[in-house]
């Protein structure tokens, strides 16, 4: 069975699953810092509702909130993501290089989202670069044998 | 890119919205192809034609640079 959430709810509820989970992460931790759930909590609920509330505007950001994008909508988000990946590798490598420099403990957490996001983006050369292009119906397209130097 | 989409929606008695709903995108969209600032995909360029049953180069000039881009 398909369960089908409405467009407009979507978003709101990815962010009230992520603020969930991250409490639970606080919860299972335990020790003194337990209640660092509560305030993760406390602030997305609220955030929730905010994002429920500008998907109901008629507005490029009512529409990425309310999940009812058309075309040039869609061109936004995809860059607004393009960028946020590129800001978070040049985050993962500035963090990578003062950890190393440093003798910090956490290296090896940036090797693990640097690498993930070069891995992204390896996986997107395939499915959306190469994989796309087909192959080539011309004959004079080249049969993929190596250049000829030095023959 | 100039197009001729606010000329042709305005000597219909449009509005952005009504044009937007009956294209299927949204008016944010609209206003932008008007003001040269998006280009259409194929698609859409061709919706937009048909809807004001022009051609599709009648309604985006390619030789006309200054309107955008």
């Amino acid at each position: 069975m398909k369960i089908s959430i409405p467009a407009r709810l979507r978003v709101p509820l990815a962010y009230g699953l992520g603020g969930a989970i991250l409490a639970a992460a606080w919860l299972v931790r335990g020790g003194a810092t337990w209640w660092f759930a509560i305030i993760v909590v406390v602030s997305v609920v609220p955030r929730v509702f905010v994002v429920y509330r500008r998907g109901g505007r008629d507005s490029d950001e009512g529409a990425l909130a309310g999940s009812r994008v058309d075309e040039r909508q869609k061109e936004i988000r995809v860059r607004a993501q393009a960028l946020t990946g590129i800001a978070t590798m040049i985050a993962a490598f500035v963090g990578l290089t003062i950890e190393i420099a440093v003798k910090g403990p956490a290296w090896w957490a940036f090797v693990v989202i640097f690498a993930v996001g070069a891995l992204g983006y390896v996986f997107g050369l395939q499915q959306y670069g190469t994989a796309a292009e087909g192959a080539p119906d011309d004959e004079d397209a080249g049969d993929g044998e190596p250049f000829p130097v030095g023959r | 890119m100039r197009n001729r989409v606010r000329e042709q929606r305005i000597a219909r008695g449009l509005s952005q919205a009504d044009l937007a709903a009956s294209l299927g995108v949204s008016r944010q969209t609209v206003i932008s192809i008007e003001n040269g600032r998006y280009l259409p995909s194929l698609p859409l360029a061709f919706r937009i034609a048909r809807f004001f049953e022009v051609s599709v180069d009648k309604m985006f000039d390619p030789d006309d640079e200054e309107a955008g881009t």
